[in-house]
């Protein structure tokens, strides 16, 4: 199957690679799985407190290369987002940006289920309640 | 029509797979195009169909896993991967989304994928082969054991489920059922993973 250029660009070059550090509360994990692939994604990201303001995303995917670039792509989207606006990003955005073939829109489903899992663990993590609206204003 | 009920078996996971075959060739020649060539077109169409049905049900329910899951679909189980629409309708309510995977075989499959980047990339410095080759031997037993231990806790699922099935239990049927959905979703990994480790080996 051929990958667009975009995919081989972020498959190549991929943004974003590395860990950071699970226990600290301004960092949020998010880690899912596609079993029938063997695909696993890890999406983290750390929130600056006052702002709610995304301020670094890091990824390790491992997995094909839709599903590379597709969670690359995403940790450069989540990046100086609040997170109520990378709540806002969409699997068909990613497929979008991408050009994923429909055999692989599972890719971009997992990256977007790996932005609202670290999301939502941030979340935990500093008592904010599930789509509780976030106190800071719309950009 | 559900394939167990075609062959007039209880929704059991626990199966006769020899009777199930002999079932099987006694129906495949009395539904055999041969014995319908004398009659009307429309019995050989319906010979076909529930020939082909024959087929279908066979091949599910001889298959361990096949059967699982074909069960588990009975029981209103999706086994799709990424659930989409799951995903769409947590963006639209804000509410999380169910993973079928539990993070504790995320965290473990993530580790175990670690360890096979780092041989990978051991072996690519074609450094210290021999030592490689046992690391990545090690690991093969060691994911080919956990294979075993699956298909293992597996029975031991079926069989809870078919006694639940029994007496009616329904709290137990639902927790055989939950267990085999985690257990399959492992097995989908572990087979990845000793494809990948075996790719490494050649």
């Amino acid at each position: 199957m051929a990958y667009s250029d975009k995919v081989i660009d972020h498959y190549s070059n991929p943004r974003n690679v590395g860990q950071m550090d699970k226990s600290s509360d301004e960092v949020g994990t998010g880690l899912v799985g596609a079993p029938e692939c063997g695909d696993v994604m890890r999406l983290q990201i750390r929130v600056n407190p006052e702002t709610q303001v995304i301020e670094d995303a890091k990824f390790k995917t491992f997995g094909c290369g839709s599903a590379i670039a597709s969670s690359s792509l995403a940790t450069e989207w989540v990046k100086g987002k609040t997170i109520s606006e990378a709540l806002t990003i969409s699997n068909t955005d990613i497929v979008k940006e991408l050009a994923l073939p429909p055999v692989k829109i599972h890719c971009s489903v997992l990256a977007e289920d790996a932005i609202r899992a670290a999301i939502g663990d941030w979340k935990k993590k500093n008592h904010v309640a599930e789509g509780a609206e976030v106190a800071v204003a719309a950009h | 029509m559900n394939y167990f009920e075609f062959f007039s078996l209880p929704l059991k996971l626990h199966i006769d797979v020899p009777a199930l075959e002999k079932q099987f060739y006694v129906l495949s020649r009395k539904l055999h195009p041969d014995r319908f060539a004398g009659k009307s077109p429309v019995e050989q169409e319906a010979a076909l169909a529930e020939s082909s049905l024959l087929n279908d049900a066979y091949r599910t329910l001889k298959d361990p896993i096949a059967r699982t899951q074909y069960l588990l679909t009975l029981e209103g189980v999706q086994l799709e991967e990424q659930s989409k629409s799951a995903t769409d309708a947590a963006r639209a309510t804000g509410e999380q989304k169910k993973q079928i995977v539990p993070p504790e075989l995320l965290e473990e499959v993530f580790e175990l994928n670690m360890q096979l980047a780092e041989m990978r990339a051991n072996k690519q410095m074609g450094e210290d082969e021999p030592e490689l080759r046992r690391e990545l031997m090690t690991a093969k037993d060691a994911f080919d054991e956990k294979m075993v231990q699956a298909q293992e806790d597996l029975e031991a699922l079926w069989t809870k489920w078919d006694s639940a099935l029994e007496v009616h239990d329904e709290a137990a049927k639902l927790s055989a059922r939950d267990g085999m959905v985690v257990l399959l979703n492992k097995r989908s990994y572990l087979r990845n993973l000793v494809r990948d480790v075996n790719e490494a080996l050649e």
